[in-house]
């Protein structure tokens, strides 16, 4: 066979050629345009509960905002805080910005998104897991963060500068369809309609969208205490002594802190730029998870000892301090619902007890 | 590197960017090779040498046989490509199976061998590029092509990435005029392209993966904890998956071809309508049927040597398809089972063909829906054999196929079967409806307008993103 040149072809012909692209292109573009437009339904069907929220949080000026990680979502409620003051002034009006899996760098970020409108206070309830170096949460970059914090993240930290690039624009990328970012609530939503259409059909799935469905509403019109009912209603006493296998939590392995907890010095500041008091509350733990992980509780509580010499109140929520037992907890970092009136009744007595100026740690 | 992956779609749209970006013919086919080898090469990358060696034997050897001076010395290449291929073959593919069964049958004469399991990984798509190679040294010894000049050209042709992995098994005469020059892309074929790969992507992710996961899985894994109903289920379950895991495969395999300007074969027509067993490996695997029939049954004297003979030459056809998919006792037995079924076709299709009477009574559609319903039995049993994980098994998943009932004795499964099942099912098969419906007389377009089925597989492809599982299982016959 010898070597011949291609067939000589125009611009013109080669551009009609590809017409079948532009009809696919064309088609999939309105597909994806419904997608976008009706939004609100998948994600009322697949919340994205970090961005969820700090909507959550945006809709309205708040009092009060309570963030942190999952043992925020799940063992803070701003409803049973009733009664809560600061510098003589009630707060009514509180939110809890608590991120599952959240790491200090994202919990800063979600207070500088969730708060257009400063509050009174800012309470953090501080976990060991959320200033592991060891982790990162891929979720935050994706959905929390704005090139700004992305710079900031580059600059602060650089151990986690390509990761944090990275998965930003992973998630920009995700976000050019709206039926790829979507999908997830999509097909929550098809189950849900296929079940009500002829029950039995796929009945998981309907159950698992029905869960995501009230969890967005709960997310949506309440204030951020929206646990699911396997958190609310479980004890971890209970599971322990039926033997009953759990999740496992690798979220204090390879301890190490540093790179997360420079983020604090920027919660700080975003706090003290806006007149806005930053109490941090160390959230309790089971007895079994501090005497598995002796050392990273040790290193994590030393991170707190340094607080109050900087100005910081620091409230202890240790066990014993607010009487919880392991039938507090869904698992053994997880507060139940019975924990978490618990906890809230207790930090707002403890926030109430603080001089108004702050400084002494309980 | 799986057709059903995002990383697949980012390396193909990379290769046709660059492929259609460049104007001269050698260095297009260079990029398309490379890309070809990268493909291979990404997992598990050590076996590439092993691809890169038959190549170039096939290739020296076609030259060999194409300038040879005499006959003998045509022969000795053509030995020598025939070898290599099936040496290596054989080395990696049935290597493990003899070595366990000669230790099973050292120990049943009391000869102590160590147990110790060979662990040979099978380099991906060998039994489809050792067909082709072959295939490409006996059309050059039987003068149907001329050798191969250029050692670029010939490797592009068995190693070209669509293809690849899990066929169709392209034979020279075929390909390789097609790529005389670049083939100049049409618009037909780009829009072909786009609607058998969308289709090929629904087949393979929306329904052969969710069937396997749904009902199929489960109950081969452990039939006797489903009941009957669950069985039969499970069976025709099978049945759809492995149609709709291979021709999706096939599917997609063609489309990106066409977005290179290259035409692959068919490989399946309808197999599901087939009325007899000859009828459906006229219709399944198209590819292979036919290169075991050129290049193994025609050779061993086809049905030109009596009956006896013919009957040997088709079971040897069959064993040898049997373990051409895989090196194990179940595929020996499909094998065999088929080449009897085959046979007795044989039988008993002369005995009666030519009767008036018979000829008839065939003529009707009553017999044909018969004769369709004892075709699929027998698929189904067959398909049983390949599937099922142990032999009790598999005799019980038989028997519930029959009509046996059992009680199952654990309940994996509290409903008989998920009731998407049906649906997947029925999608499945739908093209097989279509066809019975224009049989039926109704008027079905046989292709709808451009704009038509690229708006449906606009759709498809947002269906996928939407209802596609994570992750994709590989698809079955890559392990061949």
């Amino acid at each position: 066979m010898t070597p011949t040149p291609a067939a000589p072809t125009t611009p013109a012909r080669n551009w009609r050629k590809l017409r079948p692209v532009l009809w696919l292109v064309l088609a999939f573009g309105l597909l994806d345009c419904a997608a976008r437009w009706t939004a609100p339904v998948w994600e009322r069907h697949s919340p994205d509960d970090y961005a969820a929220r700090v909507e959550g949080c945006r809709r309205e000026p708040r009092d009060f905002i309570l963030v942190g990680g999952s043992p925020v979502s799940e063992g803070f409620d701003p409803d049973a805080m009733t009664g809560l003051a600061w510098q003589g002034v009630p707060l009514a009006n509180g939110y809890a910005v608590g991120l599952p899996g959240g790491t200090l760098t994202d919990i800063a970020v979600a207070v500088r998104h969730a708060a257009p409108t400063p509050p009174r206070l800012v309470i953090y309830g501080a976990s060991a897991t959320d200033v592991n170096d060891a982790r990162n949460e891929p979720h935050g970059p994706y959905s929390l963060y704005d090139a700004a914090d992305v710079a900031q993240v580059c600059r602060t930290r650089a151990d986690v500068r390509v990761w944090t690039v990275r998965r930003y624009a992973e998630g920009r990328f995700r976000r050019v369809s709206a039926i790829y970012r979507h999908r997830h609530g999509l097909k929550m939503a098809a189950a849900d309609a296929l079940e009500a259409q002829s029950p039995g059909a796929c009945p998981q799935a309907a159950k698992e969208a029905i869960g995501l469905r009230d969890y967005a509403d709960a997310l949506r019109v309440g204030r951020g205490y929206a646990p699911a009912a396997w958190f609310a209603d479980a004890r971890y006493d209970l599971r322990k002594a039926a033997a009953a296998p759990f999740a496992p939590f690798d979220f204090l392995d390879k301890y190490r802190t540093g790179s997360h907890w420079r983020y604090f010095a920027a919660l700080r500041e975003w706090c003290a730029g806006r007149g806005v008091a930053l109490v941090v509350v160390e959230m309790p733990v089971t007895a079994d998870l501090e005497a598995k992980y002796p050392g990273p509780t040790a290193e994590f509580r030393a991170l707190l000892d340094m607080l109050p010499a900087d100005g910081i109140p620091v409230l202890r929520a240790r066990r014993e301090a607010l009487n919880l037992t392991d039938a507090d907890y869904a698992d053994t970092i997880h507060l139940n619902r019975a924990g978490a009136a618990k906890l809230s009744a207790w930090t707002r007595d403890a926030v109430n007890a603080l001089p108004h100026a702050g400084g002494g740690a309980r | 590197m799986i057709f059903a992956s995002k990383s697949f779609l980012v390396f193909l749209a990379v290769v046709l960017v660059l492929y259609h970006g460049l104007g001269r013919r050698d260095h297009r086919y260079r990029v398309l090779l490379l890309a070809s080898w990268l493909f291979y090469a990404v997992v598990p990358p050590h076996y590439w040498p092993v691809i890169f060696a038959l190549t170039l034997i096939d290739y020296v050897a076609g030259l060999r046989i194409d300038r040879a001076q005499d006959e003998r010395g045509r022969r000795r290449w053509l030995g020598a490509s025939i070898a290599a291929n099936l040496g290596l073959l054989i080395g990696f593919k049935y290597t493990p199976f003899a070595y366990e069964n000669a230790v099973t049958l050292a120990g049943l004469l009391g000869v102590p061998l160590s147990p110790a399991t060979l662990s040979i990984v099978l380099p991906l798509g060998i039994s489809y590029h050792t067909f082709q190679g072959i295939s490409y040294t006996v059309d050059v010894y039987r003068r149907q092509i001329p050798a191969v000049t250029s050692f670029t050209d010939y490797a592009l042709f068995v190693s070209f990435f669509p293809q690849l992995a899990a066929g169709p098994i392209v034979r020279a005469v075929d390909f390789l005029p097609q790529m005389a020059a670049p083939p100049t892309v049409t618009r037909a074929q780009i829009a072909d392209g786009i609607v058998l790969f969308a289709g090929g992507l629904v087949k393979k992710l929306l329904i052969a993966d969710p069937l396997d996961q749904l009902v199929v899985g489960p109950v081969f894994a452990d039939p006797f904890a489903f009941t009957d109903a669950a069985h039969r289920w499970a069976v025709v379950g099978w049945a759809v998956q492995i149609y709709c895991d291979f021709s999706g495969y096939t599917d997609m395999a063609r489309g990106v071809s066409k977005w290179f300007g290259f035409e692959l074969p068919e490989n399946f027509r309808l197999p599901y309508l087939a009325t007899s067993i000859a009828d459906f490996w006229r219709r399944w695997h198209l590819s292979l049927s036919a290169w075991l029939r050129d290049y193994v049954y025609f050779p061993m004297g086809g049905s030109r040597g009596g009956e006896l003979r013919t009957a040997f030459n088709l079971l040897t056809l069959f064993v040898l398809c049997g373990l051409w998919h895989g090196a194990a006792w179940n595929w020996l037995a499909y094998g065999l089972f088929n080449g009897v079924l085959m046979v007795l076709h044989r039988g008993y299709d002369r005995a009666v063909t030519g009767r008036p009477a018979w000829d008839a009574l065939r003529g009707t559609v009553g017999w044909a829906l018969v004769a369709w319903a004892a075709t699929a039995l027998q698929f189904l049993v067959g398909l049983i054999m390949i599937r099922t994980s142990d032999w009790s098994g598999g005799v019980r998943l038989t028997q519930s196929l029959l009509g046996q009932s059992f009680e199952p004795t654990a309940v994996a499964l509290t409903t008989p079967v998920p009731p998407p099942v049906a649906v997947l099912i029925a999608c499945g098969l739908a093209g097989h409806a279509v066809e019975l419906v224009r049989r039926a007389g109704v008027p079905v377009p046989a292709a709808w307008p451009e704009p038509v089925r690229v708006v449906a597989a606009a759709a498809a492809f947002a269906t996928v993103i939407v209802f596609a599982p994570g992750v994709s299982k590989t698809f079955l016959y890559v392990q061949f």
